[in-house]
């Protein structure tokens, strides 16, 4: 008999459109924590009892919380200022968790600041298990399990779409499909001011998707299309997403959709699928809510209905959605192709999450 | 065999009976797969092949031997004893008689097409019946390592070394057309003495994975992607035992316009899958025969799989 986390990991699968196939997630990020506790246990890199540290302020924060809870360890989350919310905050500490909050004035997240705190407290407390969800091969691993789920209920599958944060469920996902339909096409979903796929990181509206440095897991040379939604046409999407479907998903899931369901209607032939990570409870008072929508500057925007062509990585507003065809190449392959004006500073980074020198 | 036997019903007196099986074409997927209680457990899905098939015939007598022709079949006269047991005659003995159209040692099944004909002849000799689970888990105990024609033209995820099903697939194979490519006189293999493939932990989350496809193909009698999941399988098994035509058999497969290649992933059979039930079926099944000839491929031949009609 499955536990109560292995049922609540497990994707409701639905039709968006006939030949659009969703997978909605309650907390999607509980199948990568699960299977990288599991095979922390199973190798001996995490003893009974030991203590747990991550980097995160959002959905894999609080699987592990969770995942931690039921198993007995003690956790570390390691946020941002700009990042955590008091809900959010309250939920991870009632499950025994111990929240870091690094200060970011910039709002960028500061992933580089939050990844030397957590160097440090390692070195503080030795036998602490820190599953680095950036670089962790189980993180995209863990997601044969959708790929599985997919295919036994849709069967043939011509593009997967899904948003980028870690890398992990986007890319684990394709390479599993792959393997059984080699020509798949792959959508990546990010957004402005990520580091993703060559933007300089800032501060970023859009949450849940995106990331201020490169990891491992984003293997670019998967991805054959790049989408970068402007965080007012996910929040419409999003709100679509509950009045046309009675979804309350979340802007991560929104902005996916709107992806999935132009390149749907554009290839109707294809079977699409499409990866929906979140749930909308945690945007109660800032997607859902009218005032809190009318208090951003440049609300509201027109909705598009579909994306501006690029031919290089360049950033646009809020309300933009722009496109590129990224042609399964690597990051810095399609960087070189840009002027030097826009190359952002951080490519160049190599500490240990970077897409170079990669086997694959 | 943990199972029960049954009561001897007196009144029923053993008579000469009959059985036949089929032999197989290597496999659809072969793997490791999460079995129940998620133990991991190495499992197949035959690709059966109506057109090679065993024949036996079992005359009963009193006396616990059973005597087996050709003498070297011992695994059948094995199986002939525990099918005895396991319906409660295991005083009876008798003569066992087996005719096979199944070459031995290429990866045709032979080895358990004659221990599964075995079984239905003393099956039937006994007035009984055995259900095809029970008959495989027999058939195991029998020689080790089994495939699933037990099961005829149901497709079913089978433990090929427990003798179990892990997972019913939903239905019948498709009909298909199978294009042999057959197999080099070099390499008759024991299926039993080679060595098991060690996979990875990231191919056995491919097979769970190939594993779903295979349950929605049968499912929905989709031929092509039952060819999606054979080509997936063979790929896999080609870092284990390669096979020198793969390459050759996946070009093919393309220009052709089949569904896909599978092998037999202990021995050395190679075969193009085409999809029965479309017209052109036909048509792309000759001009790739006639195309794997000119590649220098010795033993093509062409089979149906569970498709109605006259045979190709």
């Amino acid at each position: 008999m499955n536990s109560f986390l292995e049922a609540y990991e497990t994707p409701r699968l639905f039709h968006l459109a006939p030949n659009l196939i969703a997978a909605s997630f309650a907390l999607m990020k509980l199948m990568p924590a699960r299977l990288m506790l599991d095979r922390a246990e199973q190798e001996g890199a995490l003893d009974k009892g030991a203590r747990i540290i991550e980097s995160s302020s959002g959905s894999l924060g609080l699987a592990l919380a969770m995942l931690a809870a039921e198993r007995n360890y003690p956790l570390t989350l390691v946020t941002a200022s700009s990042l955590i919310d008091l809900l959010f905050a309250a939920r991870i500490r009632q499950l025994g968790a111990e929240l870091i909050v690094n200060e970011d004035p910039s709002a960028s997240g500061d992933q580089w600041g939050r990844l030397s705190i957590i160097e440090k407290l390692i070195a503080q407390r030795p036998g602490t298990y820190w599953p680095r969800q950036y670089d962790n091969p189980d993180n995209p691993a863990s997601y044969a399990r959708l790929a599985e789920l997919l295919v036994r209920a849709n069967g043939q599958i011509d593009c997967l779409v899904g948003t980028v944060g870690s890398g992990g469920s986007l890319c684990g996902t394709a390479g599993f499909l792959r393997s059984v339909f080699p020509d798949l096409h792959v959508i990546a979903v990010d957004t402005n001011r990520s580091a993703l796929f060559g933007h300089r990181p800032g501060a970023r509206l859009l949450r849940g998707l995106g990331n201020s440095l490169v990891p491992a897991n984003l293997r670019h040379n998967e991805i054959d299309e790049v989408h970068w939604i402007g965080a007012f046409q996910a929040f419409m999407a999003t709100r679509h997403l509950n009045t046309m479907f009675g979804a309350y998903l979340g802007p991560t899931s929104g902005a996916a959709a709107l992806v999935a369901q132009w390149y749907a209607s554009r290839n109707p032939t294809a079977s699409t699928a499409v990866i929906l990570p979140d749930e909308g409870g945690r945007y109660q008072q800032t997607v859902y809510n009218d005032e809190w929508l009318s208090s951003l500057a440049g609300w509201p925007v027109c909705e598009l209905r579909s994306p501006q062509r690029l031919d290089r990585p360049q950033e646009h507003g809020e309300g933009s959605w722009t496109m590129l065809d990224w042609q399964r190449r690597m990051l810095v392959n399609k960087m070189a192709e840009a002027t030097k004006d826009d190359l952002s500073r951080n490519i160049a980074k190599p500490p240990r999450s970077t897409q170079t020198g990669r086997g694959d | 065999m943990s199972d029960p036997t049954f009561a001897t019903v007196d009144d029923k007196v053993p008579r000469t009976g009959t059985g036949h099986a089929i032999g197989h074409h290597g496999e659809l997927l072969q793997g490791v797969f999460q079995g129940h209680g998620k133990r991991l457990i190495r499992g197949l899905i035959t690709l059966p092949l109506p057109a090679l098939s065993t024949n036996a015939r079992f005359v009963p007598s009193s006396g616990g031997t059973v005597r087996v022709q050709p003498s070297g079949k011992t695994k059948a006269r094995r199986a002939a004893k525990l099918a005895l047991q396991r319906l409660g005659h295991s005083q009876l003995g008798g003569d066992l008689l087996i005719e096979s159209s199944i070459p031995v040692g290429f990866g045709y099944g032979s080895s358990t097409a004659d221990v599964v004909a075995s079984i239905r002849a003393v099956v039937s000799a006994c007035s009984a019946f055995l259900r095809p689970a029970t008959i495989g888990r027999l058939a195991v105990a029998a020689e080790l390592a089994s495939d699933s024609t037990v099961f005829g033209d149901e497709a079913v995820l089978f433990a090929q070394r427990e003798g179990t099903v892990i997972e019913p697939l939903g239905g019948s194979f498709p009909p298909l057309y199978l294009l042999s490519l057959g197999h080099s006189s070099a390499s008759v293999v024991d299926t039993l003495k080679l060595p098991r493939a060690r996979y990875t932990s990231a191919q056995i989350l491919q097979f769970s994975v190939i594993r779903g496809l295979a349950r929605h193909a049968i499912e929905h009698q989709d031929a092509a992607l039952l060819g999606r999941v054979a080509t997936a399988s063979a790929t896999i098994s080609q870092q284990y035992l390669p096979q020198a035509g793969f390459e050759t058999a996946l070009q093919l497969s393309r220009l052709h316009e089949a569904c896909g290649v599978q092998v037999s992933h202990s021995g050395s059979l190679i075969g193009i899958l085409f999809d029965a039930s479309k017209p052109e079926a036909r048509r792309h099944l000759t001009s790739a025969a006639r195309a794997a000839q000119a590649e220098g491929f010795g033993a093509v031949s062409a089979y149906s799989v569970f498709s109605d009609g006259v045979q190709p």
